[in-house]
């Protein structure tokens, strides 16, 4: 074994979910980003254009964004064309000379046509799962037989939870010692609890999500009325927009609850803490969920979390921070008196301590450059024996995958012949000096 | 003079240095076509009008058949081959603005002027479409929102280009190292 530096790499990270908008997968591809710059690796980020928003544009750090124009057509992602992507991905993988390829989310046409041409051009690729999903509706189905291509021939994968990891393995049939689980991570740097606790006789209950089946609204709708009977002194603030926030109005009519439960429309990521720190309880009704993010930033800013026991919530948090109820309305009534009941003896900045301890960005980084060395010291296969890796996929599936993989490789020849590789000039890396902004906000003070 | 070789174009830049760099600036570059295009489009041609002729006289076709194929081969060959372009210059005069020329090979020239007060910075960018991604020489110029490209037709390549950059900022007295390096 060679003793040395380390080696850094260079990694080209695929989504179709990445800024500006906001949310977990994209979060997690930004954080996860800076701090494998701050390690001192190159990275590069792919994705489809977003309005006007096209061309390579540069983020803090040096990371280099490609907005390749190509327009999303349903739910953020890309139209799937099989091989539309490989003229430009083989492109940006000369130029910026990448040697690992890191795909996110199962839910993304981008991520999956990028990984499958990183694959014929034999690079390493590593695949990160989410979410997790179902195998009996129709959409799963499919969407699990486009991920057992996807999976078959990748160096390694990364799962957010042990749950996850449990549900990619069992939907893709990969082998389980090629998946990693490093868990997400908050930055705990922003979410803090408040300086004063609200105090008062009031208890406030903070409810922030996506106004979707599901993330638990139809649970949301029996327990609030309960424990608003209850408890006298709970408020319920309620932020995020969706298409069942119209249930959520319905109940505050039918129960006169109007002083007792806020409705603030959809939250701005910037002023999720604002809202967290105004309260003492953090309520999340999921009825899936591979990780949650949530639950961390509520847990750092100070906040007694109540949740349901789904997918991967039971593993994110300790016991003493965390009252896990079964999906059913009785039963999470129960968890929110009992937590009402802890709550005197929670301390906010313990809390935020211990968070600070168990979830950062930079560790997650240091995890994800393991698998990184892992996948980089897999095996180089040709054509053929990877194509044997296809037949196993199923009776049809597996010849038609082989048939899709063969086409895609003498695409790849031919494109070889047409713009050989020698004739596309590679990037050099460029180094933005520290007080290159500090030079331009004296030429142009901010008014 | 600095010679660059892509796959089927060569570019040859050349820096003028016959007059004082103070007063005018002169930088060209040309291009040259290999064979191999005219010779696939020449043949591809004959071949079309060679199989219109055949059917007209062994399948007993209609003429029209191969005046249409004549009319398609005059079509084909000046979509693929166009207007071909000999040269592409740049002349900076640091007095007065920056010329930007084009020169045919038929012998016609465009011929386009930006005065030196209206160029806010000429900035070397990297443009991508949805199959491709490479480097342009392009010029802010105040008060527009859209970007004067440099070079307009061709695409040579960014070795070429650093030096036609690096005259246009000594020209223009923007700082060339303000905020980028390369390693």
């Amino acid at each position: 074994m060679m003793m040395g530096d380390p080696q850094k790499h260079r990694i080209l990270m695929v989504s179709d979910f990445f800024y500006p908008n906001f949310g977990g997968v994209e979060n997690h591809i930004y954080y996860l980003s800076q701090c494998l710059l701050k390690l001192g690796h190159k990275v590069v980020v792919a994705t489809h254009s977003y309005g006007n928003r096209s061309g390579v544009r540069y983020m803090t750090g040096g990371l280099k964004v490609y907005y390749v124009p190509w327009r999303p057509f349903v739910m953020q992602n890309t139209l799937p064309t099989f091989y539309g992507l490989l003229p430009i991905i083989r492109i940006i993988l000369i130029r910026e000379r990448i040697t690992v390829v890191h795909g996110h989310q199962a839910f993304s046409t981008f991520c999956h046509e990028a990984l499958m041409h990183a694959r014929t051009m034999g690079y390493k690729v590593v695949f990160t799962d989410h979410s997790l999903y179902g195998f009996s509706d129709v959409g799963s189905i499919h969407m699990n037989k486009v991920l057992q291509f996807t999976l078959a021939d990748v160096s390694q994968a990364i799962c957010v939870s042990h749950t996850s990891k449990e549900n990619t393995v069992l939907r893709s049939g990969l082998p389980p010692e090629k998946v990693f689980v490093v868990p997400n991570a908050v930055d705990t740097s922003i979410f803090k609890p408040a300086v004063n606790r609200p105090s008062g006789p009031e208890i406030v209950i903070v409810v922030i999500s996506r106004l979707v089946y599901r993330k638990g609204v139809d649970l949301l709708v029996e327990v609030i009325p309960e424990v608003c009977r209850l408890h006298p002194n709970v408020r319920f603030i309620i932020g995020g927009d969706g298409p069942k926030r119209v249930r959520l109005e319905e109940m505050r009519e039918k129960h006169s609850l109007q002083d007792r439960v806020e409705m603030l429309g959809a939250v701005q990521h910037v002023q999720v803490r604002s809202v967290l720190i105004s309260g003492h309880i953090f309520l999340n009704s999921s009825l899936t969920e591979a990780f949650c993010i949530a639950i961390l930033e509520a847990a750092s800013c100070g906040l007694l979390t109540v949740s349901t026991r789904v997918g991967g919530v039971p593993e994110v948090l300790p016991d003493e921070m965390i009252v896990l109820a079964e999906p059913d309305p009785g039963d999470m009534v129960h968890a929110i008196q009992k937590a009402i009941s802890i709550l005197p003896k929670i301390d906010p900045q313990v809390m935020h301590n211990r968070m600070r301890e168990l979830y950062n960005w930079h560790d997650v980084a240091k995890r994800t450059e393991i698998v990184y060395d892992r996948a980089l010291k897999c095996s180089n296969q040709n054509l053929l024996e990877r194509l044997s890796r296809y037949l196993f996929c199923g009776a049809w599936a597996g010849k038609l995958f082989c048939l899709v993989m063969i086409v895609g490789f003498l695409l790849w020849q031919l494109l070889e012949l047409w713009q050989p590789e020698d004739d596309i000039e590679e990037v050099s890396d460029f180094s933005l000096p520290h007080n290159c902004d500090e030079d331009m906000l004296e030429e142009n003070p901010v008014k | 003079m600095i010679e660059f070789s892509k796959s089927n174009v060569r570019y040859t830049y050349v820096h003028d240095q016959k007059y004082s760099s103070e007063v005018v600036d002169i930088h060209h570059i040309i291009s040259r076509r290999s064979n191999a295009k005219y010779f696939f489009v020449y043949t591809t041609t004959l071949l079309v009008l060679a199989c219109a002729l055949y059917l007209y006289a062994y399948k007993e076709k209609s003429i029209s058949l191969v005046y249409c194929s004549f009319l398609f081969d005059i079509f084909l060959v000046k979509s693929l081959l166009g207007n071909p372009i000999k040269k592409e210059s740049v002349v900076i005069m640091p007095a007065f603005g920056v010329q930007l020329e084009t020169h045919y090979v038929s012998g016609k020239v465009i011929r386009y002027f930006v005065p030196i007060d209206k160029i806010l910075k000429p900035v070397l960018i990297e443009c991508v479409t949805p199959v491709t991604c490479y480097w342009t020489l392009s010029l802010i110029i105040r008060g527009e929102s859209e970007m004067v490209l440099v070079f307009k037709n061709l695409r040579p390549p960014v070795k070429i280009l650093v030096h036609v950059w690096k005259a246009l900022c000594a020209a223009t007295g923007s700082n060339e190292e303000t905020c980028a390096h390369a390693e």
